[in-house]
């Protein structure tokens, strides 16, 4: 297991390495400077040459790269321009926000799914097992912003249940028990539309390793030894199949991030895909690397925590 | 003098692994072959499975690489030639495959499966290619109507005379023939056996025959060669090695033949018995300590054993 | 005995039956059996035709000018599905972003089951140092988060066409055809039939092209269409954060987009749910469709 994980870590560094090439090289491709269209018009153009010489953007691009990326480890990004402070401070509050969004979604999912798999492959070909896969067909051809903007219409507008925009009820102090209820309140109905329809794999994926395993000749001698229908299943069964489950939790994290792009933006909710696509339309080209950087680490490491986890379950993804 | 010459033919896999997936060592599947073949007569290369017969053929002819050793084809060294796609020595060498039914392309007809070593090596117009295809349907006994359906069309042993059509299409000299018939069923193998004696008459072919089993070699050819994982234990003509078997392994695998008759059951019984209890005893006299054999000696002028080194 | 075996031949030559050349008419028998996939295809070919066969009549340029006396009309008389903030017809906008979205979905799905089949089809049977190095490229594309790459990628593009944009959303979509392909192709080139024409002289082009290729022809056609389906959602969903089209050239995405406006969403529904009815039957037949071909091309799947 310790040969796979640094084979593997060692696969990830360089990938991590083009990763932050790429995102660089695109940021300095963008027309436009942060300086271009920003800057009072009475202030002489020859003073934002003069910003930019200080800048460096004129310096070779390796070494503005190199300038970044050391910046970078030291969790530094730099300086946004539009919101004229540090980019670590500005992602600060909505790390955290996207993170409470993504933790809560994969609750929400599994909630939801690991039961209705459970059932779909215990009574596979009845009439619940084809509401279920029904559901999670539907789930996996609807795209993920439609679905939610029925969500916020239905229940955010027409029923008013849920608030439609936010992360919080302005004027609450943080720390008390309202703030706390409050973001609760807040998460719930992005998470959930987001769940819903993301459950199509998982609720696929244990509907097929149970109805698999069922046929399996330990199972076969469980029942045969006499123990009851719902120990073969919570002691054999379902043990057997919900450990890849688990492993799958990073790859979920690509999924989470696509998803959160659209859930953010369109509950109004703080977070880094709402980040993201405002710096751009603001050409605020420090935020956009940052955020697009730590996207594609946080999907690069779940892959490698996927894959490590998926070598523990099952050995013989190691000889690969 | 040789028509196909084989010297110290070695072939190793490597085995895979480690940090960086170093090279940890060899699987040697064939270690050290030589032998020649006559032209016109019929070779058999015989040994359970794994013991690199197959290899050996494949090597051969190209579809394995070849890691030391020299091959050569009517005086000519053919050890690199014959892993270019377009050389000479395709045309004159080609194979027979063991599967009917995975070495026909199932979504071509027929005629382009026949045709594609004609397309390859000669230029026919449409219309000579298609008599070329339906005079070979012909002579392996196939109905030239049936140029136009495809593989799955046709039964087990149907299949393997369009594979022999489609290996004598460009005129061949040497066919190796990998376990032509043990994918057919017993009534058909005969059929396709005999057929192939009758067409290296017809076309002066050569045959290296590579088979698991011996009563089908015993049939077919004039030269064997035992194999025992990769290196030869055993060589000699037909008669040598059936009458008078050498090495402790092939008067095991001769005792093994079945015996139609059934008077000499108990007798035959008796004498399996003992040879299986010298095999035992003689094992360790037989094979080095890697259990491999040892390297081959003259007994006669055509008869060849890996007996014991003294000393 | 005889018997035994022939009939272990039967079963083989069964088993083998799905490798038959005549597949369009396991298709076809699918398809009838599939009464769900059959509307679906008939569905399908209706709005391809209709979307496609009105926008010769219809002005692009007409609909997508504004017009400032009819703003936000509900749907009418004039205007069957109403009108939006620009005073545009969102009937006439929904049969162009119709037409659009499905332009691009298809042209992104043709582009990527190119480059996926030949890159999956030449790593596969090459293999080795060649397979490994092309895997590992692979690997880095499959990691990037999709959705941000391409819109980092359509800011940069300064005037972008359904062309470009299509070639952007191509360089991140064909990792996973490929890789399919790819297994495919190291399962088939292990079989007697390539062997053979290896040793009849055909080359390795010849051979990854004209022998490997048809015997992973059902896969690549199931893969496309399920892709089709999701390069719509994908398309309306990139053009749904605006960076999709721009709105002179209306697609699918672009309608639903207004309903990024509170306002928008919660009182004039005319604007955006007609476009998010469409988006998703089109993806429910488009899947429809590709489901019942995978059961088509898988013999133990079939129910016809």
């Amino acid at each position: 297991m310790w040969k796979f994980s640094v084979r593997r870590i060692m696969i990830m560094i360089p990938q991590l390495f083009v990763l932050s090439v790429l995102i660089f090289v695109l940021a300095k491709m963008m027309p436009g400077d942060a300086l271009s269209g920003q800057i009072d018009p009475n202030i002489d153009p020859a003073r934002i040459e003069e910003i930019r010489q200080e800048m460096g953007w004129y310096d070779p691009w390796h070494e503005q790269y190199a300038r970044w990326i050391g910046g970078v480890i030291q969790w530094d990004f730099g300086q946004s321009f539009r919101f004229k402070m540090p980019v670590t401070e500005l992602m600060g509050q909505r790390i955290e926000n996207s993170f409470w969004l993504s933790l809560v979604t994969l609750i929400f999912t599994y909630l939801i799914a690991i039961p209705l798999g459970i059932t779909s492959g215990r009574y596979n070909d009845t009439l619940r097992d084809s509401l279920i896969t029904g559901y999670s067909y539907l789930g996996f051809a609807t795209p993920i912003f439609i679905f939610a903007l029925v969500m916020l219409w239905v229940f955010g507008f027409q029923l008013g249940w849920f608030p439609t925009s936010g992360s919080v009820t302005p004027g609450l102090v943080p720390g008390t028990f309202d703030y706390f209820v409050s973001k609760v309140y807040h998460l719930i109905l992005p998470a959930l539309s987001m769940a819903l329809i993301t459950t199509y794999s998982t609720i696929q994926y244990l509907r097929n390793e149970i109805i698999d395993t069922k046929q399996k000749d330990f199972i076969l001698l469980a029942r045969a030894k006499g123990a009851s229908e719902s120990r073969v299943y919570n002691r054999h069964i379902f043990r057997n199949s919900l450990l890849p489950i688990a492993a799958f939790f990073g790859f979920e994290i690509t999924t989470l991030i696509g998803g959160s792009i659209f859930i953010e933006n369109i509950f109004g909710y703080p977070g880094m895909g709402q980040l993201l696509i405002e710096s751009i339309s603001l050409r605020d080209y420090s935020v956009v690397t940052a955020t697009t950087l730590l996207f594609g680490m946080a999907a690069v490491l779940g892959a490698l925590l996927s894959d490590i986890i998926l070598s523990i379950v099952d050995p013989r993804i190691r000889i690969k | 003098m040789g028509f196909l010459k084989v010297e110290d033919l070695k072939v190793h896999f490597p085995i895979k692994g480690g940090l960086f997936g170093r090279t940890l060592g060899h699987v040697k599947a064939v270690d050290g072959v030589s032998f020649s073949l006559d032209k016109g007569k019929t070779y058999g290369l015989v040994g359970e499975s794994g013991s690199g017969k197959s290899t050996t053929g494949r090597a051969i002819i190209g579809l394995n690489h070849i890691t030391d050793g020299k091959i050569f084809f009517e005086d000519n060294e053919i050890t690199a030639t014959a892993r270019k796609a377009k050389s000479d020595i395709r045309k004159d060498i080609q194979m027979i495959f063991q599967d009917p039914y995975s070495s026909l392309n199932p979504k071509k007809r027929v005629l382009d499966i026949v045709a594609e070593p004609l397309r390859n090596f000669e230029s026919l117009s449409r219309k000579e290619e298609r008599i070329r295809v339906q005079e070979l349907l012909e002579l392996v006994g196939l109905s030239p109507e049936s140029i136009l359906k495809y593989p799955h069309e046709f039964s087990g042993g149907q299949r393997q005379r369009i594979g022999i059509a489609r290996a004598v299409a460009l005129k061949p000299k040497l066919i190796i023939a990998d376990e032509p018939v043990s994918a057919l069923d017993v009534s058909v193998q005969a059929q396709v056996l005999n057929f192939m004696k009758e067409i290296q008459g017809e076309l002066d072919l050569t045959y290296l025959f590579i088979s698991h089993d011996l009563g089908v070699i015993k049939h077919m050819c004039d030269h064997i060669g035992i194999m025992y994982k990769g290196r030869f234990v055993e060589e000699g003509t037909a008669k040598e090695i059936f009458n008078d078997p050498q090495h402790i392994y092939t008067k095991r695998l001769v005792a093994a033949i079945p015996d139609i008759d059934p008077r000499k059951r108990e007798e035959m019984k008796q004498f399996r018995q003992e040879v299986n209890t010298e095999y035992e005893q003689a094992y360790n006299d037989y094979f080095n300590e890697e259990g491999l054999a040892y390297s081959l000696k003259p007994i006669s002028d055509t008869h060849l054993v890996a007996l014991p080194e003294k000393g | 005995m005889a018997a035994n075996s022939a009939s272990v031949e039967n079963v083989d030559v069964k088993k083998k039956e799905i490798k038959s050349p005549s597949g369009l008419s396991v298709i076809g028998r699918e398809l009838i059996k599939d009464k769900i996939a059959l509307i679906s295809l008939i569905f399908l070919i209706l709005v391809v035709a209709f979307v496609y066969g009105i926008s010769f009549v219809l002005d692009q340029e007409e609909i997508v000018k504004v017009d400032l006396f009819s703003i936000y009309e509900p749907p009418g008389e004039e205007f069957i599905l109403g009108t939006d903030y620009g005073g545009r017809d969102v009937f006439g906008q929904l049969i162009i972003g119709t037409r659009n979205s499905l332009s691009i979905a298809f042209l992104v799905t043709i582009m990527t089951g190119l480059i996926g089949v030949v890159y999956g089809l030449l790593s596969g049977y090459f293999g080795g140092h060649v397979d490994n190095i092309m895997m590992r490229i692979l690997d880095f594309f499959l990691i990037l988060p999709f959705t941000m790459i391409v819109i980092a990628f359509v800011a940069i593009v300064p005037k972008y066409s359904i062309w470009t944009f299509s070639l952007i959303m191509t360089a991140f979509l064909w990792m996973g055809i490929a890789r399919l392909i790819r297994s495919k192709a190291l399962q088939e080139k292990e079989l007697d039939y390539i062997h053979a024409a290896k040793t009849l002289g055909t080359s390795n082009l010849k051979i990854v092209f004209k022998h490997i290729l048809p015997n992973v022809s059902s896969l690549i056609i199931v893969t496309m269409t399920l892709n089709l389906a999701s390069n719509i959602g994908l398309e309306s969903g990139l053009s749904f954060l605006g960076f999709g089209f721009p709105e002179s050239t209306p697609s699918l995405g672009t309608l639903l987009s207004y309903a990024r406006n509170p306002q928008t969403l919660e009182f004039r529904w005319w604007i955006w749910v007609p476009a998010s009815l469409m988006i998703l039957f089109l993806m429910l037949a488009v899947n429809n469709v590709g489901v019942a071909l995978r059961r088509a091309s898988d013999a133990r799947q079939r129910r016809g």
